[in-house]
């Protein structure tokens, strides 16, 4: 039985097609301006991926994301939240709090013993803390993303970003860059403010040993690495992590296709 | 453009609007007409009533029918219908700026009175509509210390703007009985001190004020009794917009009517049987304000993800019957009373009455942008109501300035909350 999750994002969409409750496709794209046009070239990409012949003989999906409403064909519509609090304690069974960064904002999720959202909070209005905030840094670092980790690596020393308002971030790092300070340590600034917000937040919810990191930020090795530093404990990133929401929306359904039958 | 489609800070439609009408006698005889038709349109009579005591308040008000009062919303309004005068609250008004759209004129003029953008937006959008001229000229300003420091310095300064007498009442944090005769002394002196000042102002309708109030508080007590009903009579969404009436007309006799009027209405629903949201999943509590501009949220909650707003604090009947004979001191015991004041056990005590009062599944606190008086006890009220089992969620946002919060965001926060009260009770 063939069911699926469609997580729409503010930056990109994810689909998962599970096959009898394993992952069987996956896809992700950008989110683009016609949401519900892409969720469904998302699905069915990830169908095809699942060897789904017709988009027809999926039993049943749920989508989840900002989006989440624009997805017609799907039979219910469920937040993010349960949606990663469920995707991600099935990446990572002993998870007990889930800190997703989407690329709007940030949540962090407390579970209870049953893997259900026992508390949560998210991000305040701004840009702070979360992945539009660190591609606006990339882009004026002009280095990418994905080159954080290793940069983050090569110093022992962050340079001081006192801001996490994007606006302001941004004309500290044109102030340290034209004071001749080099681009390692101020992504590393970057990194560790983002990763006090990110701190701030899972001690409100109550900081717990398994710390899962999801969303599309969680491929950031850096802001992990700062994650890390500031709550004195290893947090893992499982290798599907952008996938936690679209897979959390298929486990959902399901749930509701076996409800079904 | 401006949000909710202003053209310019200071210029909108409905500012140039109020500017010239709102003082002419003959607009309140057209309004009068437009409510009749409105009644026999099918309008709802506790809807006639709310409409009918704020346009009375408003054409004494505005055309110097009787002397004008601002007050801050814990002032017992009680004082200025006894006074013999018509209490005008700015953060009222603001909640109106935001209503009829035109908040962002407000919110602008204040901006440009040097009034940071982190001071609570019912006090800059108060302070702002009188910079633009749309509210009526004071005769004198009686605001309170207690609660909102905001609120006390922005009316200070109306009251240098209008050159009228400006009284604080200093409100002690203990409720011991030294306390309440230092507050009662202090109405007193505000009752015989005003009169020598403002013309048309005598303390000899203390007494009835409060016999009103009295009165109506038997009114509204059964309008809460009939609340605790389950499915939820009455949406807690449009019980937040009559909010006004809670803070603003204690003393004034419409406001019996009004109540009446909800208590018939609410009895006809539950009698029916037609509930605004007859498969109610959960019952909650609601603290603070709401939004006051457009906004899909309340009818979110409460239509799509059907989860009554069953109560909500900012219409908790804190006080119980006032003495008529000592009006001075039962003014200051009503000041006394409010929960809000002075430790935080007293709101959490409320707070606890209110969840077994009213069958609550969960509490929403809407965490007012630069409200200290909710948001600084928001981490005590957090563990308390975790140790009792209740889910909680501080869902910030803003009243007043559409740019203080993201609904999108919101209607998230919202939805994983009725998802986690879902999860609770199927366990």
């Amino acid at each position: 039985m063939y069911v699926a999750g469609v997580d729409v994002g503010s930056t990109a969409v994810k689909a998962v097609v599970l096959l009898d409750g394993r992952i069987a496709g996956t896809n992700v794209i950008s989110t683009g301006t016609d949401q519900e046009k892409t969720a469904f070239q998302s699905l069915s990409a990830a169908a095809q991926d699942a060897g789904v012949v017709d988009i027809e003989d999926i039993s049943a999906m749920v989508a989840t994301g900002y989006g989440r409403s624009m997805v017609k064909m799907a039979d219910r519509t469920v937040t993010e939240i349960t949606c990663h609090a469920r995707g991600g304690r099935a990446f990572a069974e002993a998870a007990h709090v889930i800190v997703d960064i989407g690329g709007q904002d940030s949540k962090v999720i407390r579970l209870d013993e049953d893997g259900m959202v026992a508390d949560f909070v998210m991000n305040d209005k701004c840009a702070a803390g979360t992945g539009r905030f660190l591609e606006v840094m990339a882009e004026r670092l002009e280095v990418p993303l994905s080159d954080f980790g290793k940069m983050w690596r090569a110093t022992r020393k962050p340079a001081m970003i006192s801001s996490t308002c994007t606006v302001f971030a941004e004309s500290e790092v044109v102030s340290l860059l034209s004071h001749g300070v080099a681009r390692e340590p101020i992504i590393r600034g970057l990194c560790d403010a983002v990763a006090d917000r990110l701190a701030g937040m899972v001690h409100r919810v109550g900081l717990a040993t398994e710390v899962v990191m999801t969303g599309g930020v969680s491929r950031n090795d850096g802001v992990r690495l700062s994650l890390e530093r500031k709550l004195g404990l290893k947090v893992s990133v499982p290798s599907m992590s952008q996938f936690a929401g679209a897979y959390g929306a298929a486990i959902i359904a399901l749930e509701l296709a076996e409800k079904g039958r | 453009m401006g949000p909710r489609g202003t053209r310019s800070v200071g210029n909108s439609l409905q500012v140039r609007a109020f500017r010239r009408f709102a003082r002419k006698p003959w607009c309140y005889g057209a309004a009068k007409q437009v409510v009749d038709i409105m009644e026999r349109r099918g309008w709802k009579p506790y809807q006639i009533s709310a409409i009918r005591c704020v346009m009375d308040d408003f054409r004494q008000a505005y055309t110097g029918e009787r002397p004008c009062i601002y007050t801050t919303a814990f002032v017992p309004t009680e004082l200025v219908y006894g006074l013999g005068a018509v209490p005008f609250l700015p953060e009222v008004a603001a909640g109106y700026a935001a209503a009829f759209g035109f908040a962002y004129d407000a919110l602008g003029a204040a901006e440009s009175m040097w009034y940071s953008a982190d001071l609570c937006s019912f006090h800059r959008a108060g302070v702002g509509a009188g910079k633009l001229g749309v509210l009526p000229r004071p005769s004198a300003v009686i605001a309170t210390a207690h609660l909102c420091d905001g609120g006390k310095k922005s009316l200070h300064r109306m009251s240098k703007d209008a050159g009228c007498p400006f009284y604080l009442l200093d409100v002690p944090y203990d409720r011991s009985e030294r306390g309440q005769k230092r507050l009662r002394d202090q109405v007193e002196h505000i009752a015989f001190d005003l009169p020598e000042k403002v013309p048309g102002i005598s303390p000899e309708g203390m007494a009835e004020a409060i016999r009103v109030s009295n009165a109506t508080l038997d009114d509204y007590l059964e309008v809460c009794a009939l609340r605790q009903h389950s499915p939820s009579p009455w949406r807690g969404g449009e019980a937040l917009n009559y909010v006004v009436m809670f803070l603003g007309a204690w003393g004034n006799p419409w406001l019996a009517e009004f109540y009446k009027d909800l208590a018939s209405h609410i009895r006809g629903i539950i009698a029916s049987g037609e509930y605004p949201c007859c498969s109610e999943r959960h019952r909650l509590l609601w603290l603070n304000l709401r939004p006051y501009y457009k906004t899909g949220l309340l009818d979110y909650l409460e239509l799509e993800l059907e989860t009554s707003v069953a109560f909500e604090e900012y219409n908790w009947p804190y006080w119980s019957e006032l003495d008529p004979d000592d009006p001075f001191a039962s003014v200051a015991r009503k000041m006394l009373a409010n929960f809000g004041w002075g430790p935080i056990e007293r709101r959490l005590a409320a707070v606890d009455s209110m969840i077994d009062d009213y069958s609550i599944d969960g509490v929403v606190q809407f965490a007012q942008w630069g409200c200290r008086q909710s948001n600084g006890g928001a981490s005590m009220l957090a563990d308390h109501l975790k140790r009792r089992g209740i889910p909680f969620l501080n869902l910030g946002g803003d009243g007043v300035d559409v740019r203080n919060g993201s609904e999108a965001q919101a209607m998230t926060r919202l939805g994983a909350f009725v998802e986690l009260i879902d999860a609770k009770k199927a366990r």
